[in-house]
């Protein structure tokens, strides 16, 4: 019992009930479902922030459909009338639970002000739907079997280190280990190159795993908990047996699952994962600052940046946390909240204003207040209309800024907007931000 | 049950097939509470229901159309802009419908004569924004940025910066209002042309009967188009910095500064206040109680209780703040002199200014009401009054003095007397009382301070603003008209004979107290056997 508690506790008939952030149960998020006050937080841009009439809006759930139960304040309503048990899964239902990445746009703005766990309360729900054997929709069961078959996303049965050229140097044996993902090593080989480039332009010597697999993003993301941590566990084992001080991706979504999911599925810390995850912008940002990564060919571009979600509010270090909630719903121990705060906000914008000759232009929407693409965690396959809903809003800012190209750090934005142009015509380039890196080094 | 199918259809043909729903998923995310503004109380309790059916129209057009369908088929309806208001804005009897405006998102501004003319889905934070980009500013009112400035509008629309801008009332110009029965009536200037900028027009001032003091929460019809009055502000940038959740304007400090003062006296806080309305100076002028500070200051609501509990009954007491926001409007000479003359006035009244952030974190264009659930969960505002600066002071005395009966469940706020400001440059002394509690409390204490909130300002003779739809009709009707329920019966028949717009409002905390069995020994007023209404 907490001081606090001691002083008042007598005073009021406050219940005292467990707290824990598992998500295999939806009970321990019934306080944060219950205690959403409609402010929309989760739909506007932080009201500081907020941009006037032109992209006011954060949630690309709640943008693309106009009911409320389409934003987290809906979907929290919702997900008490599951835990009550007075709502069947339905089409509908799945629908409004699934069309939608966990871009954490909501979650942020719930913490803005309320500190509620939003994220994790539909992340739970999504683990419910799989249990009541509602979920996995069909369009996610065809990815998770690619993934059993063939260890990636995309059934793909050729090698996943066809990206590799002649001039691209891999250690045998490194302290720095590349994890380059399913997208990067199929559908996004020039940000693998780049990253390499990058890396052996720093004099930075860097292994590979033997056999990458999948890192169990979408697994995990559509709910299949156990199976995503059966990935995560033999992922760990892999990279643990290889001696590697450092994971180092360059997409967002493997960053984020290594760094925040994994110790989330087995219950750890961040800091006890057995070693450091870290995505090529924060090892970029500290070479360029050491002075090892010289960026001195101009680039003539006027670009924008894009920050991807998982490399900006997602990315905050996980903390098991378990304890007791008390008088006035404070929680017994304190602790610190996942605000989104840890995002590489400054280390990218660091590296971006040093590319010479190149005109950086920023968003309407940014950092913690961006838009989602609307193509991560097994969003685009389930429901491609929202995705390209999502992507082509995008766009309309990026022009709307006047840049010629955006920006990304994560392979599955990019995908997502080139596929959206491919089909809307926007004359805007696409590019990751390893690539815009590797585009101004000499070599 | 269910709604008379050719009614659905017939609303289903006016928006499409994507705007009107009836799954119960999507009519689930609309529940009220149970969290939220008044959240868990009896009233969320025992008068909301699910609402059958969702629809949103996109235009007047397309509001009078669905209306006018509720009234064919005899559907209830309640319109719904962001929600934000709690249970009085959700449904309370069942098959009734939610018409939600957000898509009546219509904007135009026009920089020139300063006014915007909008629909029912834009928010006050985005109006704000384009103000400011346009050499001009508006209110945030109290419910937040977050708000439809309609509806905020029609129902209070005020913040600190009425020091200056003034009452709500003064800035509703040209309006469009779709009537119970769907009608079309506009307001102002629109009346007679199509230029909405006079809020006066043809005949009686049809704005008084729209909102009254505080509105009358969707029981009239449908706001769908209004004319807001801007003004003149300062020309440079307030720019927007850190990381949530501590994010603030940073102002340019030569035009725009908060200064805090701590003064001797509670007399000394009201005298400065007037003198200041009284020499036309300041952007905005207010008393916040201190538990608000601890909140600015908390990173989380563990933190807010720790800052908060130093405190006691003493160390309340003996508080006072005067919290001053300077704006150079015209020049930054305008803002030396306001300065100056401020200096002067606080140095009479012994005031000491205290060291203030060079930043806004709340008002300019953030009302941050969200954060007022940061300590409790559940909060609500209980009582407006707008008189004098003297006698929000003594309400603010009685108003202590009634919270104590009721902590628990009330938070423990040691006898803080609310929020008190100056409203038009102190013509009118503005006063607001907030409560708070955990919703996992037995709240009933929270329903009959309510009913106790009436009675205390009845027997002292305060005006309160939230006579109408927030307390029972037969209570305060008698004791402020003495015919104010009959007169509000009479609109309520003559514009929506079937009463399809919201019921039971406004007559709806009247039913509340008789279904609930906990307000049963609150009631001590004359009331008829039956309340007037058709019965759904």
């Amino acid at each position: 019992m907490s001081v606090l508690d001691q002083k008042f506790g007598d005073r009021y008939d406050t219940p005292k009930t467990p707290v824990a952030f598992d998500i295999t149960n939806l009970d321990n998020f019934v306080y944060d479902m219950q205690h959403c006050c409609k402010c929309k937080g989760c739909y506007w841009v932080e009201h500081t922030y907020n941009p006037g009439m032109n992209f006011p809006v954060r949630c690309a759930s709640n943008l693309w459909n106009d009911f409320d139960a389409y934003g987290a304040m809906g979907k929290t309503r919702i997900g008490l009338a599951i835990h009550e048990g007075k709502l069947e899964w339905t089409d509908k239902l799945l629908e409004i639970i699934y069309a939608c990445t966990l871009c954490g746009a909501c979650d942020v703005g719930c913490k803005r002000n309320l500190d509620l766990e939003i994220e994790l309360t539909l992340e739970a729900l999504r683990v419910k739907a799989v249990k009541d054997g509602a979920a996995p929709l069909p369009a996610h069961k065809k990815i998770v079997d690619n993934i059993a078959t063939n260890n990636n996303y995309f059934g793909a049965t050729e090698s996943r280190t066809k990206w590799i050229t002649d001039d691209i140097k891999v250690a045998d044996k490194a302290d720095i280990l590349y994890f380059v993902g399913c997208s990067t090593s199929y559908a996004n080989h020039g940000i693998a190159q780049a990253a390499a480039k990058i890396f052996n332009a720093t004099d930075t010597p860097f292994m590979l795993l033997k056999d990458e697999k999948c890192c169990g993003n979408t697994v995990f993301s559509i709910g299949m908990f156990d199976e995503a941590k059966k990935i995560a566990e033999a992922n760990i084992a892999d990279i643990k047996a290889t001696g590697a001080k450092t994971v180092v991706t360059s997409c967002a979504e493997c960053y984020r699952m290594l760094k925040v999911d994994y110790p989330k599925l087995l219950d750890i810390a961040t800091g006890d994962l057995g070693f450091e995850v870290l995505h090529l912008i924060e090892f970029a940002d500290k070479a360029l600052v050491e002075g090892k990564l010289k960026l001195t060919k101009p680039v003539d571009v006027r670009f924008t940046y894009h920050d991807a979600c998982s490399v900006s509010r997602l990315c905050d270090a996980w903390i098991p946390y378990k304890g007791e909630r008390g008088w006035m719903g404070m929680i017994y121990p304190g602790m610190r909240r996942r605000r989104g705060r840890q995002g590489l906000y400054e280390q990218s914008r660091n590296l971006l204003n040093a590319i010479p000759g190149a005109d950086f232009v920023e968003m309407v929407r940014l950092r913690e207040n961006a838009f989602c693409c609307g193509g991560g965690r097994g969003t685009k396959e389930a429901f491609p209309e929202f995705s390209q809903f999502a992507a082509n809003h995008r766009m309309e800012e990026i022009q709307y800024v006047g840049a010629e190209a955006v920006v990304s750090a994560c392979p599955w934005c990019n995908s997502n907007f080139s596929e959206a142009i491919q089909e809307n015509g926007a004359n805007v380039k696409v590019m990751d931000i390893a690539e815009i890196i590797a585009s101004a080094v000499e070599i | 049950m269910s709604i008379n199918r050719l009614a659905y259809n017939a609303m289903k043909a006016v928006v499409g097939d994507r705007y009107i729903s009836e799954d119960p998923a999507i009519c689930q995310g609309y529940r009220s509470g149970p969290g939220g503004f008044e959240g868990g109380t009896g009233y969320e309790r025992v008068m909301t229901t699910l609402p059958h059916a969702v629809v949103l129209p996109k235009n007047t057009e397309e509001v009078q159309k669905i209306v006018k369908i509720c009234n064919r088929y005899d559907v209830p309806y309640v319109p719904y802009s962001t929600g934000f208001y709690g249970p009085r804005t959700h449904c309370h009897v069942e098959n009734e419908i939610i018409i939600d405006l957000k898509r009546c998102n219509e904007y135009e501004m026009d920089a020139k004569h300063f006014y915007f003319n909008v629909g029912s889905g834009v928010t006050l934070g985005a109006l704000q924004q384009e103000a400011m980009d346009n050499g001009a500013y508006t209110v945030i009112g109290g419910g937040g940025a977050q708000c439809s400035a309609i509806c905020n509008l029609i129902g209070d629309g005020w913040s600190p910066l009425s020091h200056r801008v003034g009452i709500p009332h003064r800035r509703i110009l040209g309006t469009e209002l779709v009537l119970p029965d769907g009608e079309l009536v506009k307001m102002g200037s629109l009346a007679t042309s199509d230029d909405p900028f006079w809020g006066e027009g043809p005949g009686p001032d049809l704005r008084g009967l729209l909102r009254g003091f505080t509105g009358l929460r969707g029981c009239l019809g449908v706001v769908t188009k209004m004319a807001i009055k801007t003004l003149p502000f300062q020309p440079e940038p307030l720019v927007p910095t850190g990381v949530s959740p501590n994010t603030q304007l940073e102002l340019p400090l030569n035009r725009v500064k908060w200064i805090n003062y701590i003064v001797p006296t509670k007399e000394a806080q009201v005298e400065s206040m007037f003198e200041i309305g009284h020499a036309e100076i300041a952007a905005a002028v207010t008393k916040v109680p201190k538990f608000w500070r601890a909140i600015a200051k908390a990173e989380d609501k563990e933190e807010f209780w720790k800052l908060w509990l130093v405190e006691d009954e003493e160390s309340i007491k003996d508080f006072f703040i005067v919290r001053v926001l300077l704006v150079g409007f015209t020049s930054e000479e305008d803002m030396q002199y306001q300065e100056r003359v401020l200096n002067d006035i606080m140095t009479e009244q012994g005031g000491v200014a205290r060291r203030t952030k060079p930043s806004d974190e709340s008002w300019i264009k953030n009302a941050d009401s969200a954060g007022m659930w940061l300590m409790c969960g559940s909060y609500v505002s209980v009582d407006y009054v707008i008189e004098s600066l003297s006698q929000a002071v003594d309400h603010g005395e009685s108003y202590a003095e009634l919270k104590w009966k009721y902590t628990p469940p009330l938070m423990p706020d040691f006898g803080d007397p609310g929020w008190f400001q100056n409203f038009e440059m102190g013509h009118q002394g503005y006063s607001e009382f907030l409560i708070y509690w955990d919703q996992r409390e037995d709240v009933e204490g929270v329903d009959k301070f309510y009913v106790d909130t009436s009675k205390m300002n009845i027997k002292h003779r305060y005006y309160t603003s939230l006579l109408g739809p927030h307390q029972p009709m037969y209570l305060t009707g008698p004791a402020y008209g003495p015919n104010y329920h009959t007169w509000m019966l009479k609109i309520k028949e003559e514009l929506d004979p079937k009463w399809v717009s919201h019921p039971p409002v406004p007559f709806a905390h009247d039913e509340f107290v008789r279904k609930a069995p906990w307000m049963k020994d609150m009631i001590d007023w004359e009331s008829p056997a039956e309340l007037p209404g058709r019965k759904w």
